[in-house]
């Protein structure tokens, strides 16, 4: 399997602060891992660090072979590394089918041409049609996004992240804020991801981990604690002492 | 493949698919109107040519504003500078070089483009206040520099004697205003068909999503500086043309032209009209100037008081601007003739 994102030593202070210390993982092609950590582990700072938000103090990050550790984060976006935000993060005054269009047309860098008409753009509508479909979003198309429900934001979310034809798919918190009986939707939508996709699911409900991924990373105090299958998560004693606090200590 | 016709067939039959995607302007009524309005107002008040040539151009201007303002969320009050650039240029240009008003217009363009872009790129990191500030500091620059040319612009005397050819060697400039009006008209309309092309391009949506998000937009890989300042850029462009208009219909080009307050006013008849719609531009303009001059012609005294309260009353009742009510009414009367538009 192809490598596709590889982060080596990866490390950052703030001051004296030590957030992420050398944080090492890979994520190859078809990959389904969710990474998981209790409230302050760091799972933030990680996805900012790899996504070029913030800067590292050390180490390295590649995306499909190249070294991206000194790239902006928009040109990381360019080269395949996109995120979903935890807290939907949309344009509020336009439809379903702009929000798709923007960022087709934002992919192929064609968004510098004022005086083309969007609608007749070659292509463009028959792969927004494709993504609306994929994400069962085709009766929202015309509705601006103020007015949609909150678990058909959470969709476009990923539409939009997919609309980008990423490498590897950095999901945050995807079902967050979404009713648990409707949160088996969003999981149908990523099950749909394209195969070859390297997928990094950040999240906190258990039940949506295990039904997610294959593999799992755990993150605690900015190190990584441990990392394997779901399985071997759960039976790793370590994992509930982080989660459940130092009350193995009366062993 | 037939489940998702399935699928589609039975949300189209289920929900209506309403268009909730609003329009932004009338669709393809608005601009035909201004031009019909425009026409009428050429039979109905041929002794108010000169006041309506005045708004014609001011309309052209406040466009460029509504483009920086209503599709990028730049606030400025500099946007004057642009004007008065593009109005230098074609004055310069007509008196030194080629008084064909073509030619004036485009000087007026490309000088209000350049400056835009140049400014723009040193600017539009900031935001907000700071923003409005750097953008009225831009201004004064300019009206200072043109107060200081004085070779050139004649300084705080003005530059006058733009004296400019038939319009395609066809039309001459009569004493009535006649050709002024129609082909500042002309322009205005010309104007508002390549600003719709331009807010419904690939480009305006780019600019739309910078508007609400800026750091979405660098989420999915682009740059908002580089937006901001091509839309500057291309209202900068509308804003010179403008001003060309202006020197050409007028003949004269004075400091004013760079000020202060004509950013402000503009601004003001901007949010009167509604802003994001561009012929919410046209009709700020039109409201604003011409109640000016009714209110300023039979009470010289206390018209700014009037036009103060007309000002609080939109703000008041309709919030977003005379053409939102105009839209509103629209909606009213298009409802119960049950007319519904294709959704997909």
């Amino acid at each position: 399997m192809t490598k596709l994102l590889e982060v080596e030593g990866l490390s950052k202070n703030f001051g004296g602060l030590q957030v992420s210390s050398d944080i090492t993982m890979t994520l190859s092609a078809g990959d389904r891992c969710a990474l998981i950590g209790p409230n302050g582990a760091g799972k933030t700072t990680f996805v900012n660090l790899v996504t070029g938000v913030i800067p590292p103090s050390a180490g390295t990050i590649r995306l499909d072979g190249r070294d991206i550790t000194r790239l902006p984060a928009a040109e990381r976006v360019r080269l395949g590394l996109i995120r979903s935000f935890q807290v939907a993060r949309l344009f509020k005054s336009m439809t379903v089918r702009e929000h798709l269009e923007l960022a087709v047309l934002q992919r192929d860098r064609r968004t510098f041409r004022p005086f083309a008409n969007v609608a007749k753009v070659a292509g463009l509508a028959d792969e927004v049609a494709g993504l609306l479909d994929a994400m069962g979003l085709t009766h929202a198309a015309h509705t601006a996004v103020g007015s949609l429900a909150y678990g058909q934001q959470r969709l476009l979310e990923i539409a939009l992240a997919l609309a980008m034809k990423p490498k590897v798919l950095i999901l945050d918190e995807p079902a967050a804020g979404v009713p648990h009986s409707e949160s088996q939707r969003i999981l149908d939508a990523i099950d749909r991801l394209p195969k070859d996709l390297a997928v990094l699911m950040i999240e906190h409900d258990m039940d949506l981990v295990f039904r997610f991924a294959k593999t799992i990373v755990v993150l605690a105090q900015g190190r990584l604690l441990c990392s394997g299958t779901a399985r071997e998560i759960v039976a790793d004693p370590r994992v509930r002492e982080v989660y459940l606090g130092s009350r193995a200590d009366a062993h | 493949m037939t489940s998702v016709a399935e699928r589609d067939g039975k949300a189209g039959a289920v929900t209506r698919p309403a268009p909730l995607g609003r329009r932004r302007d009338l669709g393809w009524i608005g601009i035909p109107l201004v031009a019909l309005a425009g026409l009428a107002a050429y039979w109905l008040l041929p002794d108010d040519l000169a006041l309506l040539t005045r708004i014609a151009a001011s309309a052209l201007f406040v466009l460029s504003l509504d483009l920086v303002l209503g599709y990028g969320g730049i606030a400025t009050l500099g946007q004057a500078a642009m004007f008065g650039t593009g109005a230098y240029a074609a004055g310069i240009v007509a008196v030194n070089w080629n008084n064909d008003p073509f030619v004036m217009l485009a000087a007026g363009g490309l000088a209000g483009g350049l400056i835009a872009l140049a400014t723009g790129a040193l600017i539009l990191h900031a935001r907000g206040l700071t923003l409005l500030m750097l953008t009225i500091a831009v201004g004064q620059i300019v009206q200072e520099v043109a107060n200081k040319a004085r070779d050139w612009t004649g300084g705080s005397d003005g530059l006058s004697g733009i004296d400019p050819a038939p319009v395609l060697g066809l039309f001459r400039f009569d004493m009535f205003g006649r050709t002024s009006y129609l082909f500042a008209l002309a322009v205005l309309v010309a104007g508002l068909l390549v600003a719709r092309r331009i807010v419904r391009s690939p480009f305006g949506l780019a600019c739309r999503g910078v508007k609400e998000d800026p750091l979405r937009i660098s989420a999915i890989g682009g740059s908002p500086k580089s937006y901001l300042v091509a839309l500057y850029g291309v209202a900068g462009v509308f804003a010179g043309v403008a001003g060309g208009l202006t020197a050409v219909t007028s003949g004269i080009v004075g400091l004013d032209s760079a000020g202060f307050p004509w950013s402000a006013e503009a601004l003001v008849m901007l949010v009167l009209g509604g802003t994001g719609r561009l012929y919410g531009a046209v009709i700020g303009t039109a409201a604003f100037m011409g109640i000016h001059h009714i209110l300023a012609a039979s009470d010289p005294f206390h018209w700014m008081g009037f036009i103060g309260l007309f000002l609080i009353g939109i703000v008041l009742f309709l919030p977003g601007g005379i053409a939102s009510g105009l839209e509103r009414l629209g909606g009213l009367l298009r409802r119960p003739a049950g007319q519904g538009e294709g959704g997909a």
